[in-house]
């Protein structure tokens, strides 16, 4: 693979505001040195860590070391790979060999890891240096970045908004230039939540299609591994990386991986996108909805054909999409549960006791359920490339108004945030959501596309073409 | 499954999957699932005999294929 990045309209000052394809190919053709890159990182995490608590770990001494080791590399002629030198953070839930994965929770606090995830190792094996480990949802079970034994992560566009969540550190960190790009998980929203609410660009995958050996469950029918950044490119980056059959993850696809940097480069023209008829219009935050309304005017403006489209009634789908997510991370945490209740936060104890109460048969139905409801899915979306939809219906709200630890208002709030994104993980589809605007007090506004399965190269051919007609995704809270 | 599941419901089913809580606790677990449940009902009970789990790949692994000009 090689990185075909479009000219720069001049190298920033700092370093570390470059995108992700910027600062690789600047490493690797000598400009950049890892050591620079590396510093220029870990001198915005310094600063911005206390306002934003975007790192559960930061390492600067190993960070530093693997840094010079990646530039005394580069003098021998030596290119580890895509990302040499490239100093990156993600998810404190990709087990690492020797390092503590904390999943952002008490129980596996001292917890080394003995295995690598693959979706890590092979981000690591073209070259990355380690700069810590991001903060997250306890669990990844929660969408707004609160976590009761790490505190709450904090959005760097108003510290007193939530940062969306459970991939809170991945969104937050890479909205405040603390690293060039993050890996995420999502099982009900958790990378496309943070990328909305932080104003970066967040891609979950097809069900299948990354592996997801060696990275922490939640619900092994719906979770899902991508990448967050500033941009669709380093995004397409960082999947073309990861994608692919790996035979510790049987459950992956062995079909191959498409060119997802050549999709970058593709136009609106020729596409047709569909804006949903129904749910996703409804209810939204008037801002949401004017955003809404702009980017289907960018996208009419660049090419893409515009289409209405009836999906299939989405809240059967999200019903299911919680009768499963409930149950399986229930299952998997009972042990614990049981063991030691004590070292859960509030909210996620209590979320975890919900799934002890749906029956066995009911889980099963919403398992036997998917397969039609997928198939019914894709005849209603047979005319369109993709589908546009809000994130979230509204934006980023604030950290107190959605501080209900395990009362009895955590559950409505948490399905009111997730409301638009539950639906797509029942279906196991990929969905990139983009910077599309911001609200009057500043907060950004984020969209979703979502494809059919393994559709990623034409979600990441009309975000790279959105984002070559807009600059949202250019912006920078101004703390940072 | 009705649409509702009251609290002592939950609690019986809580009991029974092997989780000792306080019967306080069964309310807030009840009224946290039921809106999940009450959406799902129009399906729980529709599905025909011979339906699998594994039909969701079925549906979903062809469209991992390549097409035929590229995607």
């Amino acid at each position: 693979m090689s990185l075909s990045l479009r000219p720069s309209a001049g190298a920033p000052a700092d370093p570390a505001l470059m995108t992700l394809a910027e600062a690789a190919m600047a490493i690797r053709a000598g400009v950049l040195s890892s050591r620079e890159a590396t510093e220029a990182c870990l001198a915005r995490i310094a600063r911005l860590q206390p306002a934003i608590n975007a790192f559960i770990a930061i390492e600067p001494e190993a960070a530093l070391a693997a840094a010079d080791a990646a530039d005394a590399a580069l003098a021998q002629g030596e290119v580890k790979g895509l990302l040499h030198g490239l100093p990156l953070a993600h998810k404190d839930m990709f087990y690492e060999d020797g390092h503590v994965s904390t999943c952002g929770s008490k129980i596996l606090r001292e917890k080394v890891a003995t295995t690598n995830s693959t979706a890590l190792a092979r981000i690591k094996a073209a070259g990355t240096v380690r700069l810590g480990a991001l903060h997250m949802v306890e669990f990844a079970y929660g969408p707004t970045g609160h976590n009761a034994h790490f505190g709450a992560a904090r959005n760097p566009w108003n510290t007193a908004h939530v940062t969306g969540g459970s991939s809170s550190g991945s969104g937050a960190a890479v909205a405040a230039r603390l690293t060039y790009g993050a890996l995420g998980s999502d099982t009900g929203g958790s990378i496309r939540m943070p990328a909305h609410f932080c104003g970066v660009t967040g891609l979950k995958s097809t069900v299948g299609l990354v592996s997801r050996y060696g990275a922490m469950p939640l619900s092994f029918s719906l979770d899902t591994i991508g990448p967050l950044a500033r941009t669709v490119e380093d995004c397409a980056i960082l999947l073309s990386l990861m994608a692919g059959h790996d035979p510790l993850d049987p459950t992956t696809a062995t079909a191959p991986v498409p060119d997802y940097l050549a999709a970058a480069e593709g136009r609106l023209k020729g596409l047709t996108i569909g804006i949903p008829d129904a749910f996703y219009v409804d209810d939204l935050d008037p801002e949401v909805a004017r955003v809404l309304d702009e980017t289907i005017a960018t996208l009419k403006r660049g090419g893409a054909r515009i289409v209405s489209v009836s999906l299939p009634d989405q809240m059967k789908l999200s019903g299911a999409s919680q009768v499963v997510l409930n149950c399986e991370a229930s299952a998997s945490h009972k042990a614990w549960l049981l063991e030691r209740p004590q070292d859960y936060g509030p909210q996620i104890r209590s979320r975890l006791e919900n799934g002890f109460a749906i029956p066995a048969v009911t889980y099963l139905e919403a398992l036997r359920w998917r397969g039609p409801a997928l198939a019914e899915h894709l005849a209603a979306v047979a005319e369109v490339d993709a589908v546009l939809a809000p994130t979230a219906p509204m934006p980023a709200p604030t950290i107190a108004e959605t501080d209900t630890d395990g009362g009895p208002g955590a559950e409505a709030m948490i399905q009111r945030i997730t409301r638009f994104t539950r639906p797509v993980n029942y279906l196991g589809l990929p969905t990139v959501s983009l910077p599309c605007g911001f609200t009057g007090t500043g907060l950004p506004v984020g969209l979703q596309v979502i494809g059919r399965p393994f559709a990623e190269a034409t979600l990441i051919r009309i975000g790279a073409a959105f984002q070559r007609e807009t600059d949202f995704h250019e912006q920078m809270p101004e703390e940072a | 499954m009705s649409q509702h599941l009251s609290s002592e419901d939950a609690a019986a089913i809580i009991r029974a999957a092997g989780l000792d809580l306080p019967a306080s606790d069964a309310a807030r677990i009840a009224s946290g699932i039921s809106p999940g449940l009450a959406a799902f009902s129009a399906i729980a009970g529709t599905l025909p005999f011979d339906l699998e789990p594994a039909t969701f790949l079925a549906v979903q692994r062809p469209c991992a294929e390549p097409k035929e000009g590229g995607q």
